[in-house]
């Protein structure tokens, strides 16, 4: 069965920031509020300052003035869902926690494996899991597969006013993009499609109208970890005899060399 | 997209609510027990439909209960509006009904006291009917000495209403206008009172023309005086449809905003000189010929003759007294013909005819000028310009989407009469995808509006009687119904007797009788301007002793803080019924106050939120739609309409047994809506209207006593219908509760009206004023997306409800003017019959239009000591208040709910990067604005999407700041209007809330 059968489109053009998505995504995963303060970042109303245990979904504001006058988007910033999935090939446990849904194609946490090593938060070049240490388990968005099975879409895509994101069957959304793209260059815009490619293939993918670099995404998002030097150390372990904990795991990622300097394949 | 839950989500059991919605089709039921696979989250819940308590756009929501307990609340996918979409507000009803924060106890504060006591039901209903009656008995003015019959309460004061249901908004109406109350208002006074006033005067009806949805239709969409992603968020789910057919997005806004995002041209302009940027626009319409020729022929005064009374020199218009600062506004009037009917001259010509008049008054407002007046770059200026007149085409057509940018203006009233002008230029009202779309912000504040609880106003738009002009029955009827000789007019407001009688028969039942006038001498006859700040005023000066309050916080909400919160320090007495405690409830405990020396004493009730109670709400396109329980109320909280009625009842029996001020209005008011929770249908069917005696009409049918009436073309003024609100007759009638239907088949024409989905006043006709959309022969300018047509041989509209069922060769399409067409000249408003600019009351340059500096009859409450207004010497820049989408309004509703809290946590002001360096201030850094007003701190957003303007040559800068902070809740900030003046629009008294005078420093 294909894995990649369902995805989000987070269309950029569509989207007046008004974070629907956000709150819809705490009321249906039962998410606490977070602690703010002013505003997290510049440019506009972003809280929290990241996504964590308790914010899956994060609207991100550019405000940026150009030749053409002045531009201020909104981006949901939310799990990628990637078909080369670092998470998935960093997770240690056996079988693996962080898991594909076979239907979806979504990448969701089986917190019955889970051992909130938290590895997979240090692997993810999109800065989307988070372990929540009361509970010992990772967390980030799962693409609702639970409302899907049900015959609902995603919280956030069912929320968005602007049908910013929408959810669909990758190839159909992939062709809705592409039809999109077109559309906004005969508009004046410089698009950019990201996820048709990145990581293989995202499921959350999105249209950028004023190009990557305005969004500053990675061009080519990779593994934060260097996943086989990982492996083998903790292969080195596992053949002590000891089963793999989450202590081994931090143990681990604390050597020199395990952790790889991403910043320059930001674009 | 639509998406089909029904197919998954089987549902395997419904409940009925009430016979009464059986046997119509159109009726699904209201609640649904889900099953699903696996152990899901909504797996056995039920499932309610609800409407959105938030802003006015109406959206669906689904409440999932298990247990009784709220689990789940989401967009309604089968909602033809929002389509299952939410904004961050919608998203967050949850946190309404399961919040620790709610009022679940009955709280008192005793005179001097420094905390809150713990009361029940019965005591609390019982003190405050106790103090209501002392109040009113002591402030009673029974008549004037020259015999006037008044039946007036002065001491008592009755604020809000726009969260209620409509059958709490018309319950709280009867109640206090029996008791004699005249400073009766609400939250439509401070956010559209000027859009009633305006569109009435324009074209007869005070409303939103069109509807939510029907923005798709849009060729351009004009976004000025709103930020309509940010204060009505879905709406922009039909302005991206719109967009997607090639719409055109202009947003005009002083400050860059979220809806600014979604435009494809951007201007920005000086707060408060709207009337300069559009009248340049109505020059340019008119120089250029983009005209809509036929439109502006067939169906607006354009080629009326004018009175030689009338006249325009240097910013006055004739008829001016300037002692009492008031026109003679029947020296504007219409030059009549032998039988009474308005001179015209079809080719225009005609130099005192409307058009000719027109293009004279409009010539002075080249671009030139309006650039340097607005400091809008030309080159954006004309690109508008000559974007919008592109729909003078018969066949394009534009929307208007405003709010209070435009209203909260000491001319904001000739601020949507611009709107009002340049669209009937442009032929567009009446059209899909036109009109002139007042985005109201509360839930129900168009129901509120329509339920009148404001001063001047009885429920359906009739004027409250005048103790001078309308001292009976026969005097207020002649004055209030107004006549046109014109056999083609329908002149529709002709009807008000009608409206009228029933009206009184449904407030005093069997009492009302022809020989005694129906019960007219139990209305209060009122005086004067009691408007919003005239209450404040008449409470500063000790003249109101008794405040109740249904979920408004003046506080926050009221212009000059200080003021508000001086005032309330007078009152005796103050009851707040509210979901939550507020800035007003708490006042005596404010920071930085002694509780021991305020002496009022403040009752707070707690009232249910909406998923607890059942009843109607009616959003900004006029929709009137059902909300069912979904579940119990909080702790001890109770309905508004079971507090209403229970205080009642105690006043009732009060006066029963121990006399007292003119009893008899709340002894004989017709008031029996059961013995617990009062009957919510019972209401209903009332406001609709029943026959009160067994009715003959002919050949359209026989009715027995005790029917419904079918609409209000059945009401009479003889005493055989009752009917509490005219305009929301045919909303409950012998087939059911029309309000509660659930069909979201589209109409055929395909544009949008949902004809079956809820119901809409007047008589579910879902965009007004639309034989307008039709040529002289009923043919419709567009053939595409045309709203009604013409069947000749039928003889028959089809579409939409027509508005008036004549032909358009019969009778004009705009029913509710006398003169029956759109009014480029109207005749009507206090400060004149074309738009003029003014400057704001406080403004940083000079008038370059005229020598009247401002409005001059602005209504200006101005001393030297708590009304003050600043000068561009000591407060230079220009300030403006605003929204934001994930606060609303005064706050209680948004900053005790922590996901809302968590986006939004403090107060902030947005300036511009220009401005930020010449304070010395850097983003997040704390800083004071100060106004002749007052001072308040925020944090500094610096901001690209504010910049300094060039106005008459002067470099003007510009900041914003949200008025939603205050100190309770969790987000809590300083309140912005500590800034603003009490300075009102000369029409309807509206606040200057949107620009004033300002400085800035670092803290």
């Amino acid at each position: 069965m294909s894995t990649r059968q369902k995805a989000r489109l987070v269309d950029i053009s569509k989207c007046m920031g008004c974070r629907g998505c956000q709150v819809a995504c705490k009321q249906w995963n039962e998410l606490q509020a977070e602690k703010t303060k002013f505003f997290a970042a510049k440019g506009g109303y972003q809280n929290p300052a990241a996504l964590s245990t308790d914010t899956w979904i994060l609207v991100k504001f550019y405000e940026k003035q150009t030749e053409d006058g002045l531009t201020w988007r909104f981006r949901a910033h939310t799990c990628m869902h990637c078909t080369e999935a670092a998470c998935i090939e960093i997770c240690p446990t056996e079988p693996k926690a962080m898991s594909r849904d076979q239907t979806t194609g979504f990448v969701y946490v089986n917190e019955e494996r889970c051992i909130g090593c938290g590895v997979c938060a240090e692997a993810c070049p999109f800065g989307v899991p988070h372990v929540d240490a009361n509970r010992g388990v990772s967390t980030k968005c799962s693409g609702c597969m639970a409302r899907i099975e049900n015959g609902m879409i995603p919280a956030c895509a069912q929320a968005c006013p602007g049908e910013a994101i929408t959810f669909g069957d990758l190839s159909a959304l992939l062709a809705k993009a592409n039809e999109r793209i077109s559309y906004l260059k005969t508009k004046g815009y410089t698009p950019h499609l990201y996820g048709e490619s990145e990581s293989g293939g995202l499921r959350t993918l999105f249209i950028m109208p004023e190009g990557l670099l305005f969004y500053g995404l990675p061009a080519k998002p990779k593994s934060k970890v260097d996943t086989s030097l990982f492996r083998h150390r903790l292969k080195d372990l596992g053949k002590k005899g000891i089963p793999i904990n989450a202590k081994m795991v931090r143990e681990v990622l604390a050597r020199d060399g395990i952790k790889k300097d991403t910043a320059s394949e930001l674009a | 997209m639509k998406i089909s839950r029904k197919d998954f989500l089987k549902i395997s059991g419904s409940f009925t609510l009430g016979m009464m919605l059986l046997g119509i089709p159109d009726l699904k039921f209201a609640e649904e027990i889900l099953e699903a696979k696996k152990d899901f989250k909504l797996k056995y819940a039920k499932e309610t439909t609800t409407i959105c308590p938030y802003c006015s756009v109406g959206c669906g929501i689904l409440v999932a209960t298990k247990e009784g307990k709220v689990i789940n609340t989401e967009g309604d996918p089968d909602h033809p509006i929002n389509e299952g979409a939410l904004c961050s507000k919608g998203s967050a009803l949850y946190q309404v009904a399961v919040n620790e924060r709610r009022l679940d106890k009955i709280l008192y504060r005793a005179k001097g006291s420094d905390t809150w006591e713990e009361k029940d039901w019965d005591w609390a209903i019982s003190e405050i009917a106790k103090r209501a009656k002392a109040s009113r008995d002591s402030s009673f003015i029974s008549n004037y000495e020259d015999g006037t019959k008044v039946n007036r309460t002065e001491g008592i004061a009755c604020l809000g209403g726009a969260s209620l249901n409509n059958e709490e908004c018309y319950l709280l109406s009867k109640m206090m206008r029996s008791m004699g109350i005249t400073y009766l208002e609400h939250q439509a006074r401070l956010c559209h009172s000027s859009s009633v006033a305006s569109l009435a005067a324009s074209f007869g009806r005070g409303a939103m023309t069109n509807h939510y949805i029907d923005v798709v239709n849009a060729d351009v969409i004009m976004i000025m005086g709103s930020n309509v992603s940010e204060n009505h968020p879905i709406t922009t789910k039909w302005i991206n449809r719109a967009k997607d057919r090639g719409a055109v997005v202009i947003s005009v806004d002083p400050r860059y905003s979220r809806s600014s995002s979604i435009a494809d041209i951007y201007a920005p302009f000086r707060s408060g000189t709207d009337i300069a940027f559009v009248n340049g626009m109505i020059l340019y319409a008119l120089q250029n010929n983009f005209v809509n020729k036929d439109y502006v022929l067939t169906h607006t005064n354009a080629s009326f003759i004018i009175k030689e009374s009338y006249d325009f020199k240097d910013g006055l218009f004739s008829g001016f007294d300037p002692i009492n600062k008031k026109y003679d506004s029947a020296k504007w009037g219409y030059e009549l013909d032998e039988a009474g009917i308005p001179k015209k001259d079809e080719t225009l010509q005609n130099p005192r005819c409307v058009y000719q008049l027109m293009k004279k008054h409009y010539s002075r407002y080249d671009s030139k000028k309006v650039c340097a007046i607005t400091g809008t770059p030309e080159d954006v200026y004309l690109k508008i310009c000559e974007v919008f007149t592109s729909t003078s085409a018969p066949d394009k057509v534009a929307t208007w989407l405003y709010a209070m940018g435009s209203t909260q203006h000491s001319y904001g009233t000739q601020n949507i009469r611009t709107y009002g002008i340049l669209q009937l230029l442009m032929g567009n009202i009446g059209m899909a995808g036109g009109g002139i779309n007042a985005l109201r912000g509360i839930s129900n504040v168009q129901g509120s509006t329509d339920y009148a609880l404001l001063f001047h106003l009885l429920p359906g738009y009739l004027r409250i009687p005048d103790a001078k002009e309308h001292p009976t029955l026969k005097a207020y009827l002649e004055k209030t119904t107004p006549t046109n000789n014109d056999p083609k007019s329908a002149n529709w407001w002709g009807n008000t007797p009608k409206y009228v009688v029933s009206q009184l028969k449904a407030w005093w039942g069997e009492e009302a009788q022809k020989e005694n006038d129906f019960c007219y001498d139990y209305l209060p006859k009122n005086e004067g301007d009691r408007s919003f700040i005239k209450v404040f005023h008449a409470m500063y000066e000790g003249k109101i002793k008794g405040l109740f309050l249904f979920g408004q916080n003046p506080v926050v909400g009221g212009p000059n803080t200080t003021k508000t919160l001086a005032a309330l320090e007078k009152l005796d007495w103050m009851v707040s019924v509210d979901l939550w405690q507020t800035e007003t409830s708490t006042f005596w405990k404010r920071p930085g106050v002694n509780p021991s020396q305020i002496k009022t004493e403040v009752f707070v009730l707690p009232a249910v939120s909406s998923v607890e109670k059942e009843g109607s709400i009616t959003n900004s396109g006029r929709w009137a739609q059902w909300r069912y329980k979904a579940t119990e109320p909080v702790g001890k909280s109770k309905s508004d309409l079971w507090i209403m009625d229970r205080v009642f009842k105690k006043i009732r029996d009060l006066y029963k047994n121990g006399g007292g001020a003119f009893p008899d209005p709340i002894l004989t008011l017709n008031w029996n809506y059961g013995e617990k929770e009062p009957d919510v249908h019972k209401v209903a069917k009332e406001v609709n209207g029943y026959f009160v005696a067994d009715a003959d009409l002919k050949e359209r049918g026989k009715f027995q006593q005790g029917q419904q009436v079918p609409s209000f073309a059945f009401l009479l003024d003889d005493g055989s219908t009752a009917c509490g609100n005219w305009l929301y007759s045919g909303s409950y009638t012998d087939q059911g509760n029309m309000m509660a239907r659930r069909n979201d088949e589209d109409a055929p024409n395909k544009i949008g009206l949902y004809p079956n989905w809820a119901w809409c006043w007047p008589v579910n006709r879902r965009i007004i004023y639309n034989r307008a959309s039709c040529d002289v022969n009923g043919n419709p300018y567009d053939p595409q997306r045309w709203v009604v047509k013409w069947i000749a041989e039928e003889k028959k509209w089809i579409g939409d409800v027509p508005d008036g069922a004549w032909a358009n060769i019969e009778k004009y399409a705009f029913i509710m003017r006398p003169e029956g067409v759109g009014c480029l000249f109207a005749t009507g408003l206090a400060d004149g019959p074309f738009t003029e600019h003014y400057e704001p009351l406080e403004s940083p340059v000079n008038n370059i239009m005229s020598s009247q500096q401002v409005n001059p009859i602005a209504k200006v409450t101005q001393d030297e000591f708590i009304d003050k207004l600043g000068s561009p010497g000591k407060f230079p820049i220009v300030a403006t208040t605003f929204r934001v989408s994930e606060h609303w309004q005064a706050g209680a509703m948004t900053r005790n709910l922590p996901w809302l809290v968590e986006l939004m946590p403090d107060m902030f002001v947005e300036i511009s990067e220009e401005l930020a360096k010449e304070k010395g201030v850097a983003n997040g850094d704390r800083v004071i604005v100060n106004s002749a007003r007052g001072s308040i701190e925020g944090y500094a957003v610096v901001t690209k999407r504010f910049k300094p303007l060039l106005i008459t040559g002067k470099l003007v800068h510009q900041l914003g700041l949200p008025w939603h902070y205050g100190y309770e809740g969790l987000a809590t900030g300083d309140i912005g209007n500590t800034l603003t003046p009490n300075v009102g629009d000369a029409n309807t008294h509206i606040p200057e809330y949107k620009t004033f005078l300002c400085d800035l420093k670092k803290a």
